[in-house]
């Protein structure tokens, strides 16, 4: 093979854009989709969180103490593995306070920007205690002191649902049409011919891959920049980071999901077997990338497949940006390390995938 | 006839799909510098041997050199070769000129080649008119003649097209053969596979392909020859008994059929010969057919 040569990866990617720019269609999903899903979720999530949001960490032994707060009707309780889940939770706005039972006593953690939720679950808490300590007194064994809880307080937000979910959405729509796009795009190239015509020209599949990703690119920061404009203006959602950071994390998760689709589409024979694959690739990494439930709530053997999946660094990447202002040094690691790696696995994979030689 | 260096030499061939032999021992040279003509009916294994050319499949034995190159090296060199597949490689979504483009960036064709080339290569495939139409909205035998003018953007010295001119009108089929045939004169070497006999006589040399064998190979008037085909002059005569009675007692080879004498000719020049014994009241010649060649050599092995 050649070195790889910028000019042909210029022409590829000219190509690419040439022709996306022609499909209308396509040009019109990328840009009105993500403004219909937005406007959708802004009025089906839009106003305050109902209700008190409080995360419980059982290391056991508080059974009525438990029991009396999972009874609590306006109480949402989430159960968390550890204390600095709940600790980071609360920081960003997503609880609103946690309870941490265990062996050595009760601790309490709290938010201490909605003071009026705290005192509520401070209440519920005590009243929880005071149940227990009667359950204790009556079976004989008096404990006493160790009953008591300890409260901390933790500085957080408090968020409206839009907020949390609205940045998120803009990775998930980049993610999800970039991914079918490329995938039909690939599939094309084979079913046309023109796959085969490149394998024998001077052009390299490395080249292929990355004129693809150049032009596409393109298409995304016109998506980006759409989306960010209306989550932020129609929304109110805030913009504390600066939107080139958030660019760039969206510009990494599409590069992502391009190599990804590519890759994929060695599995299907036709542009119908691509559409296929949505609910294999796609819905996996709504359930589980802590858009609409914090991945601490995910059942823990299936964390780590959604600490595998690039929408979840990208949706975490992007609420860091947009809610607390985080610069390019604040998401390095992980999020856009673990989105760089996974371009770079399934760059290769796409490229090895495009063989040249059959049987 | 035959140049010293051919500009692909095959030597036993093999390519199996599953339990298919697509090629058998395949030997055969193709000189460089002409025009070769590649038949078969389908499925024979024509488009096969192109793709094994180029390396787009592996080859289960023999050897096989393209441009002087083992195949093992061939994508060194793919910016020497022009191949036009059998499914024609065109981007519908793009214009006419995008998709020549396109290709002339592919190879590297700087700005005022690429320029010149295109509106060369437009002219000849008749297209200059239809520039910035869709690729997609051409009728076929359009699409087929933009592709082929997309193979041909860089120039390449050895072209491999896998039928050309299928459903090109007859008017530009002949452009396209005269083109070929000046590229072969200036010391290309274009590979051609078609169903057309017509088209294969146009070229230097025609080779026949049966199962993934080679049947036959050489000139048209080689494989004529080979294949006991002679024309045939046809008389209409006063008195057909008595003339064909007298040309056979002279050594013709002589039929009749409906009151109709024919002559197998072993030259043209007998013509005059056969004038001067019988006064015909009408003739005609009837060439012998490629196609009856091939068939005739196919039913023999
Ligand atoms: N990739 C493949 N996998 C399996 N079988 C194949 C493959 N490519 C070709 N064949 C088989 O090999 C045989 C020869 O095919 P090939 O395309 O070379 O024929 P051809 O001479 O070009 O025919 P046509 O005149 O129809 O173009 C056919 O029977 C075909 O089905
Ligand atoms: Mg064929």
């Amino acid at each position: 093979m050649n070195r790889p040569a910028a000019g042909r990866v210029g022409v590829v990617a000219l190509r690419v854009v040439r022709q996306l720019k022609r499909d209308r269609r396509t040009i019109g999903l990328i840009v009105f989709a993500p403004i219909v899903l937005m406007i959708l979720f802004g009025y089906a999530l839009s106003g305050d969180m109902s209700g008190v949001h409080l995360g419980l960490v059982d290391g056991g032994g508080h059974d009525a103490l438990r029991a009396h707060l999972v009874s609590i009707q306006d109480f949402d309780i989430l159960r968390l593995g550890s204390e600095s889940d709940a600790e980071r939770l609360i920081s960003e706005g997503r609880l609103d306070g946690a309870a941490v039972l265990g062996p050595d006593g009760v601790r309490v953690l709290l938010d201490a920007s909605s003071l009026q939720i705290s005192g509520a679950i401070v209440a519920a808490v005590q009243a929880g205690t005071a149940t227990e300590r009667a359950g204790q007194e009556t079976t004989g064994r008096t404990k006493g002191a160790e009953s008591a809880f300890v409260s901390r307080y933790i500085f957080g937000y408090d968020l409206k649902m839009m907020d949390t979910v609205g940045p998120a959405i803009l990775g998930l729509v980049v993610f999800f049409f970039t991914f079918i796009n490329a995938a039909i795009a690939f599939i094309r190239e084979r079913s046309q011919g023109t796959l085969e015509k490149f394998m024998v020209s001077p052009l390299s599949r490395v080249e292929m891959v990355s004129g693809y990703v150049l032009g596409f690119s393109l298409f995304t920061i016109l998506q980006s920049a759409t989306t960010l404009f209306v989550v932020t203006t129609l929304f109110g959602v805030p913009l504390r980071g600066s939107p080139l950071t958030a660019m760039a994390v969206v510009l990494l998760l599409g590069a992502g999901a391009l190599v990804l689709g590519a890759f994929f589409s060695n599995f299907a024979r036709s542009e119908f077997q691509v559409v296929q694959f949505i609910p294999l690739i796609i819905t996996p990494q709504i359930v589980l990338c802590g858009i609409w439930w914090p991945l601490q709530s995910v059942p823990e053997f299936i964390r780590p497949f959604s600490y595998m999946l690039p929408l979840t660094y990208a949706a975490h990447a992007l609420r860091a940006v947009m809610l607390k202002g985080a610069g390019v040094a604040d998401i390095l690691y992980p999020d856009l390390l673990a989105l760089g790696i996974f371009f770079l696995i399934f760059f290769a994979a796409a490229t090895l995938m495009l063989r040249r030689e059959v049987a | 006839m035959r140049e010293i260096e051919p500009a692909i030499s095959a030597r036993g061939v093999t390519k199996s799909f599953g339990r298919q032999r697509v090629l058998d021992s395949l030997t055969v040279d193709i000189p460089s510098g002409v025009t070769y003509c590649l038949l078969g009916p389908n499925g024979s294994g024509k488009t096969t041997f192109i793709r094994a050319i180029v390396r787009l499949l592996r080859l289960d034995g023999g050897e096989m050199s393209v441009l002087g190159r083992p195949v093992s090296e061939v994508d060194k060199i793919y910016s020497k070769i022009g191949y036009m597949t059998q499914h024609k490689a065109l981007y519908p979504d793009l214009t006419v000129q995008e998709n020549m483009e396109f290709y002339a960036g592919l190879y590297g064709l700087k700005k005022q080649q690429r320029e010149a080339r295109l509106e060369e290569l437009l002219e000849m495939v008749d297209l200059s008119l239809h520039r910035s139409r869709l690729a997609g909205a051409l009728s076929g035998g359009m699409y087929q003649r933009l592709s082929l003018a997309c193979t041909l953007i860089h120039e390449p010295e050895l072209l491999l097209l896998d039928e050309p001119t299928v459903g090109v009108d007859p008017r530009l089929r002949q452009t396209f053969w005269e083109y070929f045939n000046r590229l072969a004169g200036e010391g290309k070497t274009v590979l051609i596979t078609t169903h057309l006999m017509d088209e294969a006589e146009k070229c230097r040399m025609v080779g026949y392909m049966r199962a993934g064998r080679m049947v036959a190979e050489g000139t048209p008037e080689e494989i004529l020859h080979l294949a006991g085909l002679r024309p045939i002059l046809k008389l209409w005569l006063a008195e057909p008994e008595r003339d064909a009675a007298q040309l056979q007692a002279q050594g013709y080879e002589i039929e009749v059929e409906d009151g109709v004498v024919q002559v197998r000719l072993e030259s043209h020049a007998q013509i005059k010969e056969v004038l001067t014994s019988v006064s015909p009241l009408d003739m005609r010649l009837a060439e012998p057919k490629l196609e009856e060649a091939f068939l005739r050599l196919s039913e023999a092995t």
